[in-house]
This record gives structure tokens, sequence and C-alpha cells, in this order.
């Protein structure tokens, strides 16, 4: 039985004449919930649309489930596979409700209205993140941390094993953050692989016990998060010397607090 | 009704009570519509140069096969009008939720990709050099100005696929380039001496918007092709809801995009083109109707489609029969008179909008 659910075979991408990702190559285990961390840049977002097929590779290839991304029939990856992006406006005042259920459209041919199966899909997506009072409100006028609830809904609807998010706290407050995170440990504990963007490194010190960090030259480092998270490795991503204080980093802002430290 | 739970009220600034989906259900509301439309109908067919009593046109139109002066008024002028006024309603306002939903803007009007010039020069041509022609009962003007907004459509379409990068914004830049060279063009038909008074005339009214009244053999070809194009625009609609979250967001869920585009942009394009055919260029009302709609039932594609059909027609039927009569004997192209009401209409609601959300 195969326990890898995502793996990348010497996956290159290029941004014009940039290299991002340069033959990139690792697996993922079912079941793991991995912090992907980087500077800006560096191809945090790109990594992840490659693997929602949302970009090809430029080239080597990559497996979901064993299988090579180009042989998924389009209704069948977004079942698999949700990713939860950065940014999502909508343009019309639709209710929380209405938006959720698009995360059902894999499941819905073209003529077809929602299924009992849809409606109970919502509806658990929305109590899993505890959304149900929203569910009459309009997306445009909920706090960060609501609109962050609603779209991981969207990818909970979605039945996913693998659930890709592009910096879920970023905009959140302290509170927040700790609020997310702990989403995403229980949606993790009940048997979704997680990978997620993130730029607070404590907070992925706390919580992730994987890592990828990806270099600007392009390069990368896997590991436990022990292994990775290095002051020597973070000075090489993020070109600064984040200092360790326990399991905390702490970047300093400038050459004369650097010197303080 | 759910209301919000107390954890997640909103501490906004004014202290106000968090704004709920609470608008009114699809199928009360098209009861209701359908029932306006039907009433409109009625009503429109009975006002005019010869008031009919309502009892009478109930009568007639039992009866139809009875002959005299009220069976000719109604089934020579006055019904074929009103048909022709709820298709051109129902078709613009039809495209108006399309185009938006596309375009992921509510101000993308019918006339958006251009095809108004197309339209427009078609009519022109019409009018001044084979204005006497006519196909199949279809005068030369409708069928030209047919051809020309398809034509135009296809002409931007493929400009805009040419461009190599292949963007709403590319298609809305190149509908609106080919729409305003097309116009410039009709303008030198305008302006050239062998223009005749009448016929710039005829032209001015087609240009703002003026119904004729169609040989019932037009509305017989134009009535299924603008009703089996809303139905045809249904399953679209169903994806035009995902893609309100984005383009690259709907490609994630699985959904055909590129297919999406194609599809709305041809529905879009007939009922555009058979709205012209009939009415010349009439403003507003794509844009009018389904703004007032979304407040009424929310913006879900598919609830809104029909909805907007039905309100689209009895709008410009009671639009047009209000153009016929105000000024009676003389009629105002319905166009003006859509513009004299749907520009402060809209900026009511625009207004009222804006109001709503700051509470």
């Amino acid at each position: 039985m195969n326990s890898t659910i995502l793996e990348f075979r010497n996956v290159s991408f290029s941004r014009g004449p940039r290299l991002l990702l340069d033959r990139m190559s690792f697996g993922i285990e079912k079941q793991e919930m991995i912090a992907l961390v980087g500077p800006n840049g560096v191809g945090k977002t790109t990594l992840l649309k490659l693997a929602s097929r949302l970009l090809p590779p430029a080239s080597g290839e990559i497996l979901l489930d064993g299988k090579p991304l180009p042989s998924w029939s389009r209704r069948e990856l977004p079942r698999a596979v949700a990713l939860v992006p950065q940014e999502l406006e909508i343009p019309f005042n639709f209710p929380v409700e209405e938006i959720v259920a698009q995360g059902r459209v894999p499941y819905q041919p073209l003529f077809a209205t929602s299924t009992l199966q849809d409606r109970e899909a919502v509806e658990g997506a929305m109590q899993a993140v505890d959304i149900v009072g929203l569910r009459r409100r309009f997306y445009s006028e909920l706090s960060g941390g609501e609109r962050q609830r609603v779209k991981i809904a969207i990818g909970l609807a979605q039945q996913p094993k693998l659930m890709l998010l592009d910096e879920p706290t970023q905009h959140l407050d302290i509170g927040r953050q700790i609020e997310l995170i702990d989403l995403l440990r229980r949606l993790n504990a009940s048997g979704i692989t997680i990978i997620s963007a993130m730029h607070d490194l404590n907070l992925v010190a706390e919580t992730f016990s994987s890592v990828i960090m990806l270099t600007p030259e392009p390069s990368w480092i896997a590991g436990s998060t022990a292994d990775v998270m290095r002051p020597d490795l973070l000075a090489r991503a993020f070109s600064v010397a984040p200092k360790a204080l326990g399991r905390y980093f702490f970047a300093p802002v400038s050459e004369e607090l650097a010197q303080v430290w | 009704m759910m209301r919000a739970s107390a954890r997640e009220k909103p501490v906004a600034a004014t202290g106000g009570q968090a704004k709920l989906d609470s608008r009114i259900s699809t199928r009360t509301l098209n009861l209701v519509l359908l029932a306006a439309l039907l009433l409109a109908m009625v009503l429109a067919t009975a006002l005019g140069a010869v008031r009919l009593p309502i009892s009478e046109v109930l009568r007639t139109l039992l009866h139809p096969s009875r002959a005299g002066e009220a069976h000719d008024i109604i089934f020579g002028l006055r019904l074929p009008r009103v048909v022709a006024a709820a298709l051109v309603g129902a078709a613009l306002s039809a495209t108006g939720v399309l185009f938006q939903g596309l375009f992921r803007n509510p101000l993308a009007d019918p006339f958006v990709l251009g095809t108004s010039g197309g339209a427009a020069l078609g009519g022109a041509i019409g009018i001044f050099l084979i204005p006497t022609l006519s196909f199949a009962g279809f005068s030369a003007t409708a069928v030209l100005a047919f051809c020309g907004s398809v034509l135009t459509m296809i002409l931007v379409w493929y400009l805009a696929r040419a461009s190599g990068r292949f963007a709403m914004e590319t298609l809305l830049l190149a509908g609106f380039a080919i729409g305003t060279m097309l116009n410039a063009a009709t303008v030198v038909f305008e302006l050239h001496e062998e223009a005749s008074n009448s016929g710039l005339r005829v032209l001015a009214a087609w240009l703002h918007g003026q119904l004729g009244i169609p040989t019932w053999s037009q509305v017989g070809l134009l009535a299924p092709l603008v009703g089996l194009a809303i139905v045809l625009g249904l399953p679209v609609a169903g994806r035009l809801n995902t893609l309100a979250l984005g383009e690259e967001y709907a490609e994630q869920l699985g959904v055909h995009v590129g297919r999406v585009r194609v599809a709305t942009v041809i529905v879009g394009s007939v009922l555009t083109a058979a709205a012209v055919s009939l009415g010349g260029l009439i403003g507003f009302v794509g844009l009018l109707v389904p703004h007032f709609l979304r407040i009424l039932i929310g913006p879900n594609h598919v609830r809104l489609l029909p909805a907007a059909a039905i309100g689209g027609a009895t709008f410009l039927i009671l639009a047009d029969t209000f153009a016929r009569i105000a000024f009676a004997p003389t009629e105002i192209p319905v166009g003006v008179f859509t513009a004299f009401l749907g520009g402060p209409a809209f900026l009511y609601l625009l207004n009222h909008r804006s109001r709503e959300s700051r509470q």
C-alpha cells in the first residue's frame, strides 16, 4: 500500500527568465501536516499551484496518490486536492452558504441540482470551521478571520484528501492565528493531509512536525521541523540572522539591533 | 431565519445589526413577476391611440377568430408590438445577467463587447442603401443589424484571442475599440450628402431604441430563438456562480472556464442580436433589471436569469406603452424613455446600496 500522497519528481518551474524551482523532488506521506516556508517571491504559491495543477511544471513530474497529475480528470482532481487561496474577492453579495456550496461543483454534473449528499457536505464543512451562524451573512462583510474560515469551508466541502493552504494566517491577529492553527490540526487529525504556506516561523516551530523550506538559490530543504528550522538554514533562506530562544525565533530588524543581541 | 450567533456579532463602529441575507424566495418572486407580465400585456394591448376596454381585449384574446375592429387593432398592431417589447426586454435583461456574471462586474451591459457598433452599422446600411428590401418578413435593417452584431462579436473574440494572452480585459478592450470604430463608420454614413432626411430620422429613432411592429412570422422566428437561448443559458448560469470566486478558483474546482466563456458569449450575442433586430439599441434595461432583482433575490445566477427574463419583459412592455402614449400622437423611442427613467433609478439604487452597507 502506497503511503505517499504527493510526490514531486525533478520538478522545475520558471517565471519568465527566473528559475523558481530547480529540479525539486520530495514525497509527502498521508496524514502529514507540513509547513511551506521561505521568503517572499521564492515560489511558495507557485508550488501550491503546481500541486493542484493550476500551473504545469516546465519539466519533471508530479504524482498524486501515485498517479501523474495530467492523468487525473477535471472533476476527479478537485475531489482529491483542495487549494485554499490567499485572496478571495467576490463581486456580488453571495451569502456564505452559497459560497461554501461551490466546493461541491466537482461532484455536480452540468444540469444537476444539489443532492442530499451535497447539502450534508456543505453543512459538515460549515460546522467543522464553526461558521454555521454566518450562513446567511455576506462574504464582503466578514472579518479577516471569518473569511479565512469560509475559504477553508469551501475546501472542506470538496472532501479532499490533501488540502493546500496559501498563508492562511496572514492578516489575522494572534488569537485568530492560534484558532486557525488549531482548526488545521483538527482537520489533520480527521485524516486530511495538510500543506500550508506560512510566514510566522514561531507558529511553524510550535505546531508543524515537518517543514519544506524554499531558498532563493533556488534550492529547498525538507525534513522534520527540528532539522530544518535551524538558525543557519533560516539565515540562508531569509538573508537575516534569526536567533533561537528555546523553540522560538527572533529576527533582529537592523544591524544596530543585531549588535544589541 | 438563522441569526448570527452572539459570538460572531460584528463589532462594527456603528454598532449596527449584522446584515443578513433576508431576501424573498425565488418562487414567490417568479409568480409575482409572471402575474405582472400578464397584466402588463393586457394593459399594453388596451392602451393606445384607440383606447380599448380591458373586457374587450380579454374577449378578443380568448376568441381570436372573431373578426372586427378590435381584432384588427389587437392582432395587427398592438399584440405584435407588445410581444416584441417582451422579447427585447427578456433578451437584454438575460444578457445583462450573463455578461455581468462573466465579467464579474455588475456594470457590464449587453453591448459591453461592442455589438452595438456592429448593429448600428448594419442598421445604417439597411436604412440608407436598401430600405425597401426585406427577407422572410424581416426588413433589411433588422437582418443587417442582427448580422452586424454577431459578426462584431466574432471579430472581437478573434482579436482578443489573437493578442496571445486571452483575458477578460483584452476582450473588453477589443470590444470597446471595434465598437467605437463601427460607430464612427455609421457617422460617415449619416454625414454622406446622399443620406436622405427621412433616412436620418429613421436611423436616429432606431439608434435610440425604437420598437417597430413586427410581423407574426418575425415573432414566430425570434420568440423560439430567445426562449431557447435563455434555457441554454441556465446551465451556463450555474457555472457563473462558481466563476464569481474568480477564474482561477473556478478552474481549480474543475470548471472549464474557457468553455463557460464561449458559451456565455454565444448565448449573449444571439440574444443581443435578436433584441437589436427588433428594437434597435435600447440601453439601461440590461443593467437596471438584473441590478434591481439582485437586491430582491440575491446574485445566484441560476435564479436570477429566469427572473430577469420575465422581469425584463414586463419592464419593457410598460416602458414601451408609456413611450407610445405619453406624448401621443408623437411616439418617443422606448430607448429614450428607458434612459430617462433608468438613469435616475440606477443612481437611486446605487445610493440605496451604499447606504445599506454603511448601516
